[in-house]
């Protein structure tokens, strides 16, 4: 599963979610991406989910760039344990993510096949997304 | 060269006007440039939409129409809204026409690799624009780059472009535009790597701080 190798504190706060991409919002490397329309925090596993569901859909072919990493902590108390006692011990690991970050990026396969693969990784996320490319879409 | 668009000036600054502005379908924008003041403008959606559809797309040179002022401007920079595409915000540009500007230049990929057709590889795209000098009317809609040639692991570099008349290319010549890859090998057991997967979730990573204070700490003792 993805995770840092190091860290600086073992456990973080919550934060915010607030607006929208700042960085991360444009397809740097492949042609076409997923973008997210939604705030959320992506799980390291949701995160593999959606890769493995390209790469299988792409039969390997093309390269794929994962655009987001686990970086955030999240802690859990155990069950049944009361109230206090200081907080909780890391659990799993998310990426804050919001609305116009790009997710993933492919390149080096026909256009049908990166849409579907896309579609394929979008269900396997916890948020509405979109598909991009490089092609100037329709302004508004 | 012949686009004019019309512009009104705008009055005001903050975001409630400029959401307004956006409102009416126009777009605030500001035009400046080397010995000129800055003037905030107001630009109608459909023009800006003509001129970025335009063949030239950014790079075109066009006049702007406002308080009997007409001058040669071209398209800085723009903000778009990164979910919607709306765009929010124009920076426009004064233009010497005899003086030479940097400007960005798309990269056409032009034939199919002979990697690609016969070896089984995928062109990977890594440079996708061109930073060039030149004058404002020299200003090439695109470079279009040969890449028939290529076989398995090679790649073409700005540095092998072939030159443009009355244009000097100011990016960097030993960036990669194209490279012709091989495919990633087969998956082979999945079930393997599934498990290790398991095995790593209860692993924590290393925690750089801790390290450090029992170093700090050893370093104490071995003084006293």
């Amino acid at each position: 599963m993805l995770m840092p190798k190091k860290v600086k504190h073992r456990k973080q706060m919550r934060g915010r979610m607030q607006g929208k991409a700042i960085r991360g919002g444009s397809l740097s490397f492949g042609e076409y991406g997923l973008q997210a329309l939604e705030p959320c925090w992506m799980t390291a596993r949701q995160i593999e989910a959606g890769r493995v569901a390209i790469t299988r859909h792409a039969k390997r072919k093309g390269k794929l760039w994962v655009r987001v990493f686990p970086w955030k902590p999240i802690t859990k108390k155990p069950t049944e344990v009361r109230m206090g006692k200081g907080k909780g011990d890391p659990e799993f690991w998310v990426e804050t993510v919001k609305p116009g970050r790009i997710l993933y990026e492919i390149e080096g396969v026909s256009e049908q096949v990166a849409r579907r693969a896309m579609q394929l990784a979008a269900h396997k996320l916890p948020i509405k997304t979109r598909i991009v490319s490089r092609e100037l879409g329709e302004l508004r | 060269m012949n686009l004019t668009i019309k512009a009104e000036k705008r009055e005001s600054g903050g975001k409630n006007f400029a959401r307004r502005i956006r409102r009416e379908g126009n777009v605030p924008a500001i035009l400046y440039g080397p010995g000129t003041e800055n003037v905030p403008l107001v630009l109608k959606k459909r023009d800006l939409f003509d001129i970025l559809k335009s063949e030239t797309g950014e790079n075109t040179i066009f006049q702007v129409l406002y308080d009997k002022d007409k001058p040669d401007v071209m398209i800085k920079d723009y903000q778009q809204d990164v979910t919607t595409d709306e765009i929010l915000h124009v920076d426009l540009i004064h233009i010497s026409m005899d003086k030479e500007i940097r400007v960005t230049v798309p990269i056409i990929l032009t034939g199919d690799a002979v990697g690609v057709k016969t070896e089984g590889g995928f062109v990977e795209f890594v440079t996708r624009e061109v930073e060039v000098e030149c004058l404002p009317n020299d200003i090439p809609e695109n470079i279009s780059v040969d890449i028939s040639e290529l076989h398995l692991n090679q790649s073409i570099k700005i540095e092998e472009l072939a030159s443009i008349e009355r244009v000097k290319v100011m990016s960097d010549p030993n960036y990669v535009i194209a490279m012709v890859e091989a495919m990633a090998a087969e998956e082979v057991v999945e079930i393997e790597e599934e498990e290790e997967e398991i095995m790593a979730e209860g692993e924590q990573p290393e925690v750089i701080k801790k390290e450090k204070a029992e170093e700090e700490g050893k370093a104490e003792e071995t003084k006293e």
